[in-house]
């Protein structure tokens, strides 16, 4: 595969955000609560990137601003040039960082469901289906119910259930968040092949410094809230990338430098925390 | 003591069987009881009231008293269903409407409604309709309750799901408020048949010139347990196969929730 | 920063109110309703009487004290059937919590007998006790005995098998494991069993005097319903109610004031 495409394709926009800012509740009344400050980027055709940022700081809430799942109080977000003011099933499609499989649908079934709302025609469900499933290893546990899963299989589901969409971009909201150090190492590793063979563009939401760097063309940190970008670090280091370059030093030295960024920052929001006690 | 541990360690290994070695034991009880010690005006032994449950439904009028009374539970269970379910949405839908009117609801819930009893047979007569309503009124509540709580439980990460892949507001009621909300719709639905069951059980006992009550009534007084035991067997297996229907049919539209 | 809070406040406030306000209109316009059927549109007062004279009888009722035979023959019976049920509930449900094995046999059964609506041995009881009060008294206490059996295997089971280990390892002997971690730890479910078994005794007690009974309250609506005193019925009705929904709450209350203090 070609090396990063941010570098290669500087031109190609695909998502782009314009001065969006956030707050939560009214303002003047104490839960109001200034999320995202007066964001403005751009996110490339095909590039990874990663949002990362103390707890807090508003990077869910530009996911959820992209994804059209939340109406910013000022600024705007474009996808393929079209402006956001609702959910893009065609351009869009999400994983959680919850389960949000519907448990009463096999595995199967939840991600023909995703196709049916999306408006699929019917004769193509069960291959795309079958299709997506193969692609993050599921293919044997189609007719299994999300419960009877690990918490590692159900998220492969879920981005089985996103890939079937077929849209260009696809938003993740930690989505390993729940998992286990082990499992989601595996899970990094798996998602950079697949996607690399995709050629989507991603942006996903993490709390891992491992991860943000294991996964991302380029990682977006955030202040602490309101949350701003504070710095936009690139990863040069071509897709798919495998366990070793875990053990890099390149990979180090961008952990620890994305470490120190962030130390500050989230010194901060816990200094903020435990300062307003009551106020959560 | 070792006999006792062994008679425990089959206890173990079969459950099953001590259940049913059980019930046996008991039904033997009752026979030696009812032939030896209790006077047969009173009781009547197992043997004889289910060798007489022929003549027990042949008995004039009473096959109809049945019939009547297994229509009624219908009618009222399926009003108390069709209402239940109406209230239920849309007092659960709506978060001002459930504030409102679920302490009202609850509030009726607690009303001993035995005592009103004589009102419905003022108000309907002693026929079906003063039954069904009885019924109707006691099957309701659960129904309604199991309804709000079944509504309520959605986690919002679903509903937002589904609007991102593009659901409309049919695919979202047809595809994740409806299955969400089966499972304790029909746990709603065996306890409110658990209640219709009563409500009209309570009014057909009461009533006592017509129906069930009539024939409970002229076998107390005729002083014939057999056939009052054989009725009330009769009526028991109902309640008891209606009750194991709605399990049947709970347990099937739940299994996502279990592992098998 | 005061006035914000005190902003948001009012905004909960004035939602509570609000449903308040709703609470009150939809009962005012029951009553509403309830005197214009009556007193205006003409409503046989056979079926409905008039809220004026229902209150007044129930103003009569009070003032002469005749129910307090009713009342405390009803209680009586309550008493009864609560004790006896309470006791055998107690009793059986602890010897069956003691093995596992009981647990999984007994359990089953008793909870399958409970799904059969017992309403229906009624006419045996009265058979074979008469249309007295041992009769209402041997109804209460089977009806109520499952809810109280049950919740005290299931309470008893629930105590955490860590505390029982922790006690012996301590070298508790079996008397100070009942009284210090058996009891304490099962008491909530066995109590809200209780409060159950109190509730259906209290009302199969009342149906059993409505349906077959010489003395009552249950049984002093039904004679008033068959002499048509119907406004006097509903006095009655209302009173019994509150009598109900009183005891209820006393119950309500003592579990709740009994499972805090654990």
């Amino acid at each position: 595969m070609s090396a990063s495409p941010a570098l290669t394709n500087k031109q190609d926009v695909c998502v782009h955000i314009q001065n969006v800012s956030h707050s939560f509740g009214v303002e003047g009344q104490p839960k109001h609560v200034r999320a995202l400050l007066d964001t403005t980027m751009d996110i490339h055709r095909g590039e990874l990137l990663a949002l990362i940022g103390p707890s807090g700081c508003g990077k869910s809430t530009l996911l959820n601003v992209i994804g059209g799942i939340l109406n910013p109080t000022t600024g705007t977000a474009s996808v393929n040039g079209k402006s956001v003011d609702g959910p893009m099933p065609h351009d869009i499609a999400y994983v959680f960082q919850e389960n949000a499989l519907f448990p009463w649908n096999t595995i199967i079934e939840n991600i023909r469901l995703g196709m049916l709302f999306q408006g699929v025609p019917k004769a193509d469900h069960e291959g795309r289906a079958r299709e997506a499933l193969q692609a993050v290893g599921l293919s044997e546990f189609a007719d299994h119910y999300p419960a009877q899963l690990s918490g590692g299989m159900r998220q492969r589901a879920a981005l089985a259930r996103a890939l079937s969409l077929d849209t260009p971009v696809v938003l993740m909201d930690e989505p390993f968040g729940a998992l286990d150090e082990q499992t989601r190492m595996v899970l990094g590793e798996d998602l950079s092949a697949l996607l690399s063979r995709t050629g989507k563009t991603i942006i996903f939401v993490t709390h891992s410094l491992g991860e943000a760097v294991f996964l991302a063309d380029r990682i977006a940190v955030f202040t602490a809230r309101p949350g701003r970008i504070k710095e936009v670090i690139p990863v040069e280091e071509p897709h798919p990338r495998k366990a070793s370059f875990m053990t890099s030093d390149k990979f180090n030295g961008l952990r620890n430098r994305l470490f120190d960024l962030l130390h500050d920052e989230i010194r901060k929001t816990v200094s903020l925390t435990s300062g307003s006690s009551g106020g959560f | 003591m070792k006999s006792r541990s062994t008679i425990k360690g089959l206890m173990k290994r079969h459950p099953r069987l001590s259940q049913l070695v059980i019930v046996a034991l008991c039904l033997v009880m009752w026979e030696v009881a009812a032939r030896f010690f209790v006077d047969k005006m009173f009781l009547s032994p197992p043997s004889r009231v289910y060798g007489e449950i022929g003549r027990v439904l042949g008995t004039k009028g009473l096959t109809q008293a049945l019939t009547l009374t297994l229509y009624e539970v219908s009618v009222a269970f399926v009003m108390a269903v069709a209402i239940g379910m109406i209230v239920g949405l849309s007092v659960g839908l709506n978060d001002f409407a459930r504030r409102c009117f679920m302490p009202i609801i609850l509030l009726l819930y607690g009303i001993p409604q035995i005592v009103i009893l004589p009102l419905f047979i003022l108000g309907l007569g002693i026929g079906p309709p003063s039954k069904i309503a009885f019924g109707v009124t006691h099957g309701i509540f659960p129904i309604i309750l199991a309804i709000v709580a079944g509504v309520q439980g959605l986690k919002p990460v679903l509903l937002i799901s589904a609007r991102s892949m593009g659901a409309s507001r049919w695919h979202i009621l047809r595809y994740v408020v409806l299955p969400h909300m089966l499972p304790s719709f029909f746990s709603g639905m065996r306890l409110g048949m658990t209640g219709v069951l009563l409500g009209v059980l309570l009014a057909e006992l009461y009533v006592s010139t017509a129906g069930i009550g009539y024939f409970t009534g002229l076998f107390t007084q005729n002083f014939d347990p057999t056939r009052l035991l054989g009725l009330i067997s009769i009526l028991a297996a109902l309640a008891i196969a209606l009750n194991e229907f709605m399990r049947m049919v709970e347990r099937r539209f739940s299994r996502w929730r279990g592992n098998d | 920063m005061s006035a914000p809070v005190k902003a948001t406040l009012s905004a909960d406030q004035h939602e509570r109110r609000l449903s308040r306000l709703v609470q009150l209109g939809f009962v005012a316009s029951l009553a509403l309703l309830w005197y214009l059927a009556t007193n205006v549109w003409g409503m046989s007062p056979l079926l409905l009487p008039k809220p004026q004279n229902a209150f007044e009888e129930l103003l009569d009722i009070l003032r002469s004290g005749e129910f307090w035979p009713d009342l405390l023959l009803t209680l009586g019976e309550l008493a009864g059937a609560f004790a006896i049920s309470m006791t055998l509930g107690l009793a059986i449900g602890f010897m069956v919590s003691l093995s596992p094995v009981f647990v999984r046999i007994f359990e089953p059964l008793l909870a399958g007998v409970y799904a059969v609506p017992i309403i229906l041995f009624l006419p045996l009881y009265v058979l074979f006790f008469g249309l007295g009060a041992s009769s209402k008294i041997a109804l209460g206490a089977t009806i109520s005995f499952f809810p109280i059996v049950l919740n005290t295997i299931a309470g008893f089971i629930s105590v955490d098998k860590l505390y029982v280990t922790a006690a012996k390892s301590m070298g508790a002997s079996p008397t100070v494991l009942l009284r210090h971690v058996l009891i304490p730890g099962a008491l909530p479910i066995i109590l809200s069993g209780l409060r159950m078994g109190f509730t259906v005794a209290l009302l199969s007690i009342i149906g059993s005097e409505t349906i077959a009974s010489l003395s009552g309250l249950g049984h002093r609506i039904v004679n008033l319903a068959e002499s048509l005193e119907i406004a006097r019925m509903f006095a009655y009705i209302v009173f019994v109610i509150a009598i109900a929904a009183t005891l209820n709450s006393m119950v309500s209350r003592l579990e709740a004031s009994r499972s805090l203090d654990k």
